[in-house]
């Protein structure tokens, strides 16, 4: 499998005032072709910064954004309009990100024309109808003419998903697409989007705050955490979730309520050491997560930068103490086996 | 179960705080009447903690709303009764005029609504936003009134005294929630109304302001009622759990039987349709459809153009709450072909689309 998208020492800072803020820092992964990767996170941690910079819609301060082995920002115009096709978006909002003076023939037909799929209108239309179909949006001349605004939000997120598709993508950021969406509306985008990964190999960098909903659309795909603009843990989603590594993760997981009283009400909690979210214009030093982490040591954690480290099975975490521990752990099996 | 899950429900008295019998609520459109609220009867006992769940547009807000009286000018109660009972001398709630309704509001009943954390006065320390309330509710002695609220802030995890004195902006969105909380006890009321109290919120601080919801039940006897999308909220506190469709009632249970042996369609696909985190990966079912039309809603059952049990009578009559079991109600015709099979069409009809 080849990596479709590498994040490569990736920053992105803002200036707020007199400050410099790092939305995002040193963030690193690669998306491979065919695969799902979600990132997750709580509000302000840079995951809408990171995907934001991987479609190319924002500038990277630092670091470097691959398509298909090139650096985005150092392309020529032809091909950096060739990755802006191949690379789409859906937005978390789809009442705010449909235009409402359009009818949805006019949205979906916009990017056809401009990028020469279709040559004139009438062939728009038909494609635009085709597209409405894929999305499962039948019949689609009932809503071809139709505006926005009389579209029930499950369908207008809809419209937004084969808007992305008039291009033919061959990768999408979702960014929160399903979480305005009623619960019963949501699984049935979700099965969408995953259907279009057998029918035509589609890459997802999905970014959602819902744990479970990020289990059950990259099952067979990876989870990276993110934690003050930095990535703490990535992985098999299996293993993220089964197996949490970083104190971070696992906090994050046993934090979560679910729709299962039985185990929602008997879950282990990770106590954490203080409560506080650390501000973006002052994050600490060392490891971002030491103030609040229950295995901190001081001296290490609060004096360098704890890089993802791999620890096997397809696991990196950013966590000095768990890496030690795990090399120590890896190194006295070593010595046992030697021994014998 | 296990014990130590259950213990809360002992907190339950026999006392039934609040007795909601057949209410209507209407919103004047400019398309039409819009029912938002249709017959909906509960009881809520003393201790108890009654969750309403359902999607966008269900009517929960709505309900929450008319329990206090709080509905906007183009909203009318059609019908119905609402009985509130404290100390075994019931007031209906509907009769009050404007003098008893104040006094009812925050000292009988607080209403704690959706992004409420931010509508704090930002220029007023917590503080004078305490003894606002206090005086405004009669509580003539400062004394009193910020004893008790150092106490609560205590009761929520709070340092009194820093929250005390800061402004609202100084606080996390978490601590506000918490004050809030606390602000919302200050008179003493035996019902609270949560809307959407965690939607806002991180995980992280969720899971605090969710502990600190638990402490209070075990520590103070009020009624709960908690309105929310989401459904594991509800998983988490309530003791029963209302599902509302349509500006209905559709089924009204023990917390663990709504989760785990749902009887009504509707409820069985909402909450087939979530995903979990832990235990094996189930397959997740979506209802086709959308919720209808409350200004011309479908004769009989409003579920029946999305169900597909289905029959000529869903179509014709609109089926009632009945009690099916212990603490099991459900307004569906064919409750017992749906067990029968155990939602098995949902499945089918969710795997056609």
């Amino acid at each position: 499998m080849s990596a479709i998208l590498e994040l490569v020492n990736l920053e992105r800072s803002f200036r707020v005032g007199r400050h410099t803020v790092y939305a995002v820092d040193d963030v690193s992964f690669a998306v491979n072709e065919g695969e799902v990767v979600c990132l997750v996170g709580e509000s302000g941690c840079g995951k809408t910064t990171t995907g934001k910079m991987a479609v190319g819609l924002l500038r990277p301060t630092g670091g470097e954004v691959r398509f298909k082995g090139q650096d985005i920002w150092k392309m020529n115009a032809a091909d950096f309009r060739k990755y802006r096709q191949a690379a789409q978006i859906i937005h978390q909002d789809p009442y705010s990100s449909l235009n409402p003076t359009q009818a949805i023939v006019d949205i979906i037909s916009a990017p056809l024309l401009r990028h020469g799929v279709a040559h004139n209108r009438l062939a728009a239309r038909a494609l635009s109808a085709e597209l409405l179909r894929r999305v499962d949006l039948t019949p689609p001349e009932d809503l071809l003419d139709k505006y926005p605004h009389q579209l029930s939000g499950g369908q207008r997120q809809r419209v937004s998903v084969a808007r992305a598709l008039t291009v033919n993508p061959s990768f999408i950021m979702a960014d929160e697409a399903v979480s305005m969406l009623d619960v019963s509306i949501r699984v049935s985008l979700l099965k969408m989007l995953a259907r279009f990964r057998t029918e035509m190999g589609m890459t997802y960098l999905f970014i959602t705050h819902d744990l479970a909903v990020a289990r059950f659309f990259a099952w067979d795909g990876r989870i990276a955490v993110m934690y003050l603009g930095r990535v703490v843990e990535i992985g098999p989603t299996p293993r993220l979730i089964g197996q949490p590594q970083h104190p971070y993760t696992k906090a994050l997981l046993s934090a979560i309520p679910e729709a299962d009283p039985q185990a929602t009400r008997t879950k282990e909690r990770v106590q954490l050491r203080s409560m506080d979210v650390p501000s973006l214009s002052n994050v600490p030093p060392g490891c971002a997560f030491h103030p609040r982490c229950p295995l901190f040591e001081p001296g290490v954690c609060n004096k360098t930068v704890p890089q993802l480290t791999a620890i096997g099975e397809g696991v990196q975490i950013a966590c000095h103490v768990v890496v030690r521990d795990q090399s120590a752990a890896a190194g006295a099996t070593r010595e046992v086996t030697h021994g014998a | 179960m296990p014990p130590t899950v259950r213990s809360q429900s002992q907190h339950i008295k026999d006392e039934v705080t609040l007795s909601v019998d057949d209410l209507w609520v209407t919103y004047l459109a400019r398309r039409g009447t819009v029912k938002a609220v249709r017959g909906v009867s509960f009881d809520l006992r003393l201790g108890e903690t009654l969750a309403f769940i359902g999607e966008s547009g269900c009517g929960k807000t709505t309900l929450g709303l008319a329990l206090i009286r709080l509905l906007p000018k183009t909203a009318k109660i059609e019908r119905g009764t609402i009985t509130y009972t404290r100390n075994g001398m019931p007031t209906r709630v509907l009769e009050m005029d404007a003098e008893a309704l104040r006094n009812f509001r925050w000292k009988e009943c607080a209403m704690i609504f959706q992004g409420a954390q931010n509508a704090f006065n930002p220029v007023l320390r917590v503080r004078d936003q305490v003894w606002d309330t206090a005086r405004a509710h009669g509580e003539g002695n400062t004394t009193r009134a910020r004893d008790r609220m150092l106490e609560l802030f205590r009761l929520v995890s709070l340092d009194p005294d820093r929250v005390m004195n800061s402004y609202p902006h100084e606080l996390s969105g978490g601590m506000r929630q918490r004050v809030l909380l606390a602000l919302g006890l200050l008179l003493d009321p035996q019902l609270i109304i949560l809307d959407e109290p965690t939607t806002a919120l991180d995980i992280l601080t969720q899971r605090s302001v969710i502990e600190v919801l638990r402490n209070l039940r075990q520590q103070i006897d009020f009624s709960l009622i908690m309105i929310s999308h989401d459904l594991s909220l509800a998983a988490e506190l309530a003791d029963r759990v209302g599902t509302m469709y349509a500006g209905g009632l559709v089924e009204v249970a023990d917390v663990y039987d709504t989760y785990y042996h749902p009887y009504h369609p509707y409820t069985i696909g909402l909450i087939r349709a979530v995903p979990t985190l832990s235990g094996a990966r189930r397959d997740l079912i979506s209802i086709p459809g959308s919720p209808p039309d409350l200004i011309d809603p479908p004769a009989g059952c409003a579920f029946h153009p999305r169900c597909p049990y289905a029959t000529a009578r869903c179509r014709e009559q609109q089926p009632v709450l009945v009690t099916v079991d212990l603490n099991h109600q459900v307004a569906c015709w064919n409750w017992q072909v749906v067990i029968a099979d155990s939602g098995a069409l949902l499945v089918m009809q969710a795997e056609k689309e």
